[in-house]
């Protein structure tokens, strides 16, 4: 049914346009993209529904989970190095982003042009995925841990420049206008006049960082960044599937652990700047 | 030692412990990852060769990695599009104005919160355990990870919604469906369309990465040129990565813009 | 065409709001409902369309071949609510679709699910639609959106909306509250002569717009009827039911001293 239009002396033309006729070209574009994709990918859900007896068959393999490999201590081990090198990547990237951060802040750097390099720098940082990172500081620095620290220090800065930045540039500019004043330089002012205030959102940041940043180390592994990843992707491929439920379920524990505290220090902290 | 200097030592008796424990706990993380600042020196005259290495990109690599990264895209794609599915119907199930059972809605925003704790990897080794490796699996992660966040942001933008039409349209007979189609709909497709976008930026990503552990793209290929030392098509995957990552955000950009400028909404 | 009888509504804490309610409206009838914040006139508006249940009363609407009994029962509640029309403070539209799409929305009462989901309305409903818009004098908003029109324009599309159910009876809980006097007039203009073919029945919290619109009056103060007749209230049943002194020019009860 073509749109309706009703055409009248006294008022403008009025128009109803049902919703098929809307989204008509939309739809068969998408219908079309779809259909090709599926179809290239080789999607054939009879694929799914033939998978599903043999994963039954998997599951029931995997019980009960082995808790014994992780007396062997390569595991154990593995998950320690995914939590210290996303707490040290966040912690070194925090520290890279801040001086960044100072740039790219309407409120401190005066010259836009050196905004928008620092504000170009982080958005630049943010399109290249920590993968990219990884794979080539891996063939500088080696395999193993320290490639992944640094990855994740470098993944941070882009997120961490940017909120960072964005918490300087809603400071109070009251503190700032009345240390100017008395001629403080200006690292003066951001020392007693911005960190004050903004401490609390940068740890905040930080800690919201750093869950994404956790989940990311015990995944780098597989890439050769150390971390829990490798061991279960070892462990699915040799088809010891107790010993990967064990790791699966301790690796979620993990992160469901760390995410739970990241999250309380963050309400505390953000609570207790309210407060004031 | 006059009066001013005594309080200002007081001010930072408070954060001693906690600069005692930060201290620990970095300095406990740099011997755990092996931290070793000798390795870092060296490594920039390596990165230094890696990067004469890498340069320039290979030119005819280029025209071999369009079908990796059109299958990445479509990955991420397809994904999104059953993600998104899944999560309107979980979402509108998981909204206390369209669902009135209470343990309906509890399970399903119990089950939103379970997926969204599920690390990517281990849905993809998931999946490659039901039907074998390739692009198949991938597309299914991509779509069970999306369902824990969109589902999520489906069903607060649904909470959201202006009640009054809602509760107007009922009082003149219209059912449940007609509401949602009349009064709930309209409010909420502009956010549904520009939190898919988002997801879909985040997919393409997770796609790459997927590719990398196996799924297939150009994620697999530029592991692979790495490790067979080939650097200058490493490059040249990496430029298709970004360019990449870089169009998608701007695609997505345009259409939450175009959204959010005009009327979209019948 | 409305019969209630015995109403009687209990608020969660389990006093009783309204404790014996009882009228009957008819055709051609405007009533304003007058009473104290927190009385119950939403509460009683909203038992007669079952949008609430009443703890005990019956109420009744009569169409011109059946009569029908609101109880809880959805299928009959629909079927019931599609004759009824309604309006609110602050008028309720879809501030995202156009007030021609607002207006058709109120014919979904008596259109199946799957053909309004699937295909929308039909030609002869938007020709209805702006016809019953005609009426009230909105139809050159028609192709607006809801959200750009003014308090007085929200609330006739409203109007409109109720109108194309070709309702029995129209309930309006303080339409005109919010709105400046020169739209009140022109919404409760647009009221007075939907008479001819409906019951309406509008709560207000000033007597002066009941004295100059109503054809009838129902004054309610502690959950019952103390006032049923002339829309010209006496100064005496002011106080009774607003229970203070009712300074006339202001148009605002004073607290006696």
């Amino acid at each position: 049914m073509r749109t309706l239009r009703i055409p009248t002396q006294v008022h403008p033309p009025v128009y109803y346009e049902r919703w098929y006729r809307r989204w008509f070209w939309v739809g068969v574009i998408f219908a079309v993209v779809f259909a090709w994709s599926l179809a290239s990918l080789n999607i054939n859900l009879r694929l799914f529904w033939e998978g599903i007896p043999h994963f039954l068959r998997l599951l029931s393999e995997m019980f009960p989970p082995n808790w014994a490999v992780f007396t062997r201590g390569r595991v154990l081990w593995s998950i320690l190095e995914a939590l210290s090198m996303a707490f040290l990547g966040t912690f070194i990237g925090a520290i890279l982003s801040f001086p960044l951060a100072l740039l790219g802040a309407k409120n401190i750097t005066p010259s836009p042009v050196v905004r928008a390099l620092a504000k170009g720098l982080m958005a630049a940082e943010r399109a290249v995925p920590t993968l990219i990172i990884i794979l080539l500081l891996v063939v500088v620095v080696g395999l193993g841990p320290f490639a992944g620290v640094i990855a994740i220090s470098l993944g941070s800065i882009g997120m961490l420049g940017k909120l960072f930045a964005e918490a300087m540039e809603d400071v109070d500019p009251k503190p700032l206008e009345s240390l100017t004043s008395t001629g403080a330089t200006r690292l003066q002012v951001i020392r007693y006049a911005i960190l004050p205030q903004v401490l609390p959102s940068l740890v905040a940041n930080s800690l919201y960082r750093f869950d994404i940043n956790l989940r990311a180390a015990l995944f780098l592994g597989v890439v050769g960044g150390g971390g829990i990843g490798f061991e279960l992707h070892m462990a699915m491929n040799l088809f010891r599937y107790r010993d990967a439920l064990a790791i699966t379920v301790m690796t979620l524990g993990v992160v469901w652990l760390a995410e739970a505290i990241s999250d309380r220090l963050r309400r505390q902290i953000i609570g207790r700047e309210l407060l004031q | 030692m006059n009066l001013a200097s005594v309080k200002g030592l007081a001010r930072y008796r408070a954060l001693i412990l906690p600069t005692a424990i930060l201290t620990l706990l970095v300095w406990g993380a740099a011997i755990v990852t092996r931290v070793n600042l000798a390795t870092l020196v060296d490594g920039i005259p390596r990165g230094v060769a890696l990067w004469r290495h890498m340069f320039p990109p290979a030119w005819d690599a280029f025209s071999e990695l369009l079908a990796p990264a059109l299958e990445t895209v479509q990955i991420a794609f397809v994904g999104t599009v059953f993600g998104v599915l899944f999560a309107l119907v979980v979402g509108f199930v998981a909204a206390a104005n369209i669902n009135s059972n209470r343990i309906g809605r509890e399970t399903a925003r119990g089950l939103l919160s379970a997926e969204r704790a599920l690390p990517d990897l281990i849905t993809l080794l998931l999946f490659v355990a039901i039907v074998g490796l390739g692009p198949f699996p991938g597309v299914m992660a991509v779509a069970l990870s999306s369902v824990g966040m969109l589902g999520k942001l489906f069903a607060d933008a649904i909470e959201e919604v202006d009640p009054r039409p809602v509760e107007a349209l009922g009082a003149i007979g219209a059912t449940k469906a007609q509401i949602i189609r009349f009064a709930v709909l309209p409010q909420v497709l502009p956010s549904f369309i520009a939190n898919s976008m988002f997801r879909f930026d985040i997919n393409i990503r997770m796609s790459i990465f997927l590719g990398a552990v196996g799924a297939g793209g150009i994620g697999f290929h530029l592991v692979s040129a790495v490790r067979l030392l080939e650097y200058q098509a490493a490059l040249s995957a990496i430029v298709v990565v970004l360019v990449l990552v870089l169009a998608c955000e701007k695609l997505s950009d345009i259409v939450r813009t175009k959204i959010f400028g005009q009327a979209v909404l019948r | 065409m409305l019969t209630v009888k015995n109403l009687a509504k209990r608020l969660p804490d389990g006093r009783l709001l309204l404790k014996d309610i009882s009228f009957s409206v008819n055709k051609g009838e405007f009533v304003g409902i007058l009473g104290e914040s927190g009385v119950g006139k939403t509460v009683l508006l909203r038992c007669i369309n079952g949008l609430t249940m009443p703890d005990s009363g019956e109420v009744m609407i009569a169409g011109p071949h059946v009569t029908h009994r609101i109880n809880g029962n959805h299928q009959e509640l629909r079927k019931i609510q599609r004759h009824i029309g309604m309006i609110f403070q602050g008028s309720i539209l879809v501030k995202r679709l156009s007030a021609l799409e607002n207006v058709l929305t109120g014919r979904l009462g008596w259109i199946s699910p799957l053909r309004s989901l699937l295909y929308g309305f039909t030609d002869e409903e938007v020709q209805h639609a702006l016809a019953a818009m005609e009426r009230v004098g909105v139809r050159h908003l028609a192709n607006r959106r809801a959200e750009t029109l003014s308090g007085g324009e929200m609330q006739r599309v409203a109007i409109a909306r109720a109108l194309i159910q070709d309702p029995y009876l129209l309930l309006a809980d303080e339409p005109v509250s919010n709105l400046d006097p020169k739209n009140t007039e022109m919404v409760l203009d647009c009221l007075r002569p939907l008479t001819q073919q409906m019951a309406i029945i509008g709560v207000f919290h000033t007597p002066q717009l009941v004295s100059k619109y109503c054809t009838r009056a129902i004054g309610i103060k502690d959950g019952v009827i103390i006032h049923d007749g002339s829309p010209h209230i006496t100064r005496h049943m002011q106080e009774e039911i607003y229970g203070a002194e009712w300074e006339e020019d202001t148009a605002r009860p004073v607290a006696v001293a």
